[in-house]
């Protein structure tokens, strides 16, 4: 299961496909893919595991099954490493 | 108002080497001191027409810039900079005392001017808009900064660009634009009238000269400017004039790498670049011909695009 | 320090409401006083407690909005690196007891309002190092002070590894396992100070069941006195003074905190810093120390000769570093002092080498 890490406001903008975040715990600023937002947006109302996810952006992310499932746990783990979101 | 005009040199060089001369620049007030003759011509000649303010007012940042005492003076003079005791760089030749002056007012900004997001960038305006240059050295700002105010385009700044929190606008910083190596010559020979101090070899950076700011850019000094571009400009010779658009997030990125102190700003420092950003239109511009850039850029500012 | 010779700086500390007798140009040096003691943010938590933000001029106190901004990005960073600081240590199983500014920002102390430090100091058991240092480095901190000679001054010499600094955040750790090097004159043992360390709140979205602690108060206020009084530099003598005065005037109320304070000192070996610390908080910022204590602290003191000698370069090393405060003894002063600290720390043999090295490595920044 995974979760936004506490504190985090989510506080962003999003051009083009691309977005910039602001990362309230770490003080660091990010650039992400649009994908990327609709992921940390998704665990607003979490925590869920990646199958949930993909579940529920599928039609979002206009991709589905296994793959993005796996697509969403890479990224899950790179957002991780940010200090965006950790596992609970 | 007083100017630095209008001090007779004896008075100008018994303040810079008693309580200090008061220069304001843009928002900020200067107490200078300093006991070198050369920089005290600099700063008569390049600072003519800035304000000077009367004592018993509030100082922002306090210089002071020294011949160190010691032996070394006989050998090699050198120019030493203080703040309240604390010596954080190394004495410089004398020679270099002007543009040593030039960095220190921008490093005094940079540590300590967290009101502003501060973006290491040209700002200049005309029709209304304000175009910010950031760039890395090396880029040729300088030059196309100098051939701008040269052009008639008002001058906020050629260095540090203050993005103000509270409504977005630009605050003015005018002072001489700083122009290295190669673009001395360009200058000289695109602008004959223009006013430059006398070229200084050796420092870090090459040769530098400082290219006297307008008179009108000084006066309006109080007047912020609205941004509506961003443009990262790159000198390529043989390059034809193309201004091409940059993904804005890209560009917020940019432009944080840019900046002084936008991780100092923290959440703040986020808004403001992400309210800039939205504001401004966001490009690359490469250029060759400096007459064309010229054209460009006016084009930028009448029609917006 | 007499009255009318008090640097403003010093005056304003002890009585904020000083500051709404200050023209501009009064202004413009007490902020010049505040950056060279490294007090600004200081001031402002003080201005601010004492409500008088408002009546600052506009020029002033858009210096010291400045100054906010500053703190508030110290505040946070300090809060993610206890954080990172804490999950790289989960597994190792033992408390994480913060020392000096970190304690002081991370417990919510009168101390911590607007005090600005540079590194995390924390305090371990000796024979947990090697477990701390490895956990760090594969966590991405990595030690400093490469030359061997630095090395073996800080392990075998003083009580701490090397600084560690991280190699994406940039922020220094500094890991003791004592606060007093073992080769020094005065033996505080550091089981004791660990075995009364006050668990405290870890910051959020921590790991649980990683249990973070300061210093006992009495210990806070030792601790404190021992690093002014026997370190070798006092650039930052004022701003560790008043630390001692914000903790005394914080835990004097607690019951029993004024009597146990000078039979906790002895126990620690602690007596002799504890006696500067007292004096000369009392003479710089009028801390209220009951007379009972003073008495009591009193044959932790050196004999009146010594006494007088010391409250002369103690004097002259306490005031702000600001030019205004400095007199032509000052400078003398001071090396007397650095001398003098290393002088508590290391044996004599040791000391002259260290100096004289430590001379000739400090550059200062080219533009």
């Amino acid at each position: 299961m995974w979760r936004l890490v506490p504190g985090q406001s989510l506080n962003c903008r999003e051009w083009d496909g691309e977005a910039v975040l602001y990362n309230d715990v770490a003080g660091s600023t990010h650039l992400l893919e649009a994908a990327a937002l609709d992921v940390l947006d998704a665990l607003r109302a979490g925590p869920f595991d990646a199958a949930t996810l993909a579940a529920r952006l599928a039609a979002q992310l206009d991709a589905e099954g296994g793959e993005l499932v796996s697509l969403i746990e890479e990224m899950l783990v790179a957002l991780a490493r940010l200090d965006l979101v950790e596992p609970c | 108002m007083l100017t630095v005009a209008a001090l007779p040199l004896p008075e100008l060089g018994a303040r810079l080497r008693g309580d200090g001369l008061l220069l304001r620049t843009g928002p900020f007030v200067n107490c200078v001191r300093t006991d070198v003759a050369s920089l005290a011509a600099g700063i008569a000649a390049m600072y003519a027409d800035y304000p000077v303010e009367a004592p018993g007012g509030f100082v922002d940042f306090h210089l002071n810039l020294r011949r160190p005492r010691g032996l070394r003076q006989w050998l090699r003079p050198q120019v030493a900079f203080d703040q309240d005791g604390l010596a954080p760089f190394q004495p410089l030749p004398v020679a270099q005392a002007y543009p040593m002056l030039e960095w220190l007012l921008n490093w005094c900004v940079s540590q300590r001017a967290h009101g502003y997001l501060l973006i290491h960038a040209a700002v200049l305006e005309r029709h209304g808009r304000a175009v910010i240059l950031p760039a890395p050295p090396g880029s040729g700002k300088s030059t196309l900064c100098a051939a701008l105010v040269g052009h008639g385009w008002r001058l906020l700044s050629d260095e540090m660009t203050l993005v103000r929190p509270a409504d977005g606008l630009v605050a003015p910083l005018p002072r001489p634009v700083s122009l290295k190596n190669a673009s001395i010559g360009v200058i000289r020979a695109a602008f004959p009238d223009a006013v430059l101090s006398p070229s200084v070899e050796g420092t870090s950076k090459g040769t530098i000269a400082y290219l006297r700011a307008p008179r009108a850019s000084i006066a309006r000094a109080a007047e912020p400017a609205s941004p509506a571009h961003i443009v990262f400009p790159r000198y390529e010779a043989g390059a034809a004039t193309r201004l091409e658009p940059v993904p804005k997030a890209r560009a917020f990125m940019q432009v944080a790498d840019n900046s002084f102190n936008y991780p100092a700003l923290g959440r703040q420092g986020f808004d403001t670049l992400a309210r800039l950003v939205d504001a401004c239109g966001c490009h690359t511009f490469r250029y060759s011909d400096l007459g064309e850039a010229l054209a460009r850029f006016d084009r930028l500012a009448r029609e917006g695009a | 320090m007499s009255g009318d010779r008090m640097p403003l700086l010093v005056q304003v500390l002890r009585a904020p409401h000083a500051v709404q007798a200050l023209d501009l140009p009064g202004w413009s040096l007490l902020l010049r006083q505040a950056e060279r003691a490294d007090m600004q943010a200081t001031l402002l938590a003080l201005l601010e407690d004492a409500d008088l933000l408002e009546t600052v001029p506009d020029a002033p106190r858009t210096h010291l909005e400045w100054i906010r901004t500053g703190a508030t990005r110290h505040a946070q960073a300090v809060r993610n690196e206890v954080r990172q600081i804490l999950r790289a240590l989960d597994g190792l199983d033992l408390p994480v007891i913060l020392l000096k500014g970190a304690a002081y920002a991370m417990a919510g102390l009168e101390a911590g309002r607007g005090r600005r430090f540079s590194d995390i100091d924390i305090l371990v058991p000796k024979a947990s190092l090697p477990a701390v240092e490895s956990a760090l480095m594969q966590n991405g901190w990595a030690t400093t002070h490469h030359d061997a000679y630095d090395q073996r001054y800080y392990r075998e010499w003083m009580h701490e590894l090397p600084p560690m600094e991280h190699v994406l955040r940039g922020n220094v750790i500094d890991v003791h396992h004592a606060i007093l090097p073992e080769t020094a004159a005065l033996h505080p043992d550091p089981a004791k100070l660990r075995a009364a360390a006050v668990p405290i709140d870890a910051p959020d979205a921590a790991p649980g069941g990683m249990r973070l602690a300061i210093l006992a108060p009495h210990d806070m206020v030792l601790h404190s006195a021992v690093h002014l009084f026997s370190e070798g530099e006092f650039h930052h003598g004022l701003r560790d003074l008043f630390d001692v005065h914000r903790l005394l005037g914080q835990f004097g109320p607690a019951p029993g905190f004024w009597d146990g304070l000078v039979p906790r000192a002895r126990e620690l070996d602690l007596g002799r810093p504890l006696f500067y610390a007292l004096r000369h908080a009392m003479r710089v910022f009028g801390t209220p120390v009951p007379a009972q204590v003073v008495r009591t602290v009193a044959s932790c003191g050196p004999g009146p000769l010594r006494t007088a000698l010391m409250d002369t370069l103690f004097g002259r090393a306490l005031r702000p570093p600001h030019p205004d405060c400095m007199d032509a003894l000052s400078g003398p002063a001071l090396g007397l002092l650095y001398v003098r600290g290393n002088w508590l720390r290391m044996p004599p043999l040791l000391l002259v080498q260290h100096l004289f090295r430590k001379a000739l490595i400090s550059p200062r920044k080219p533009l």
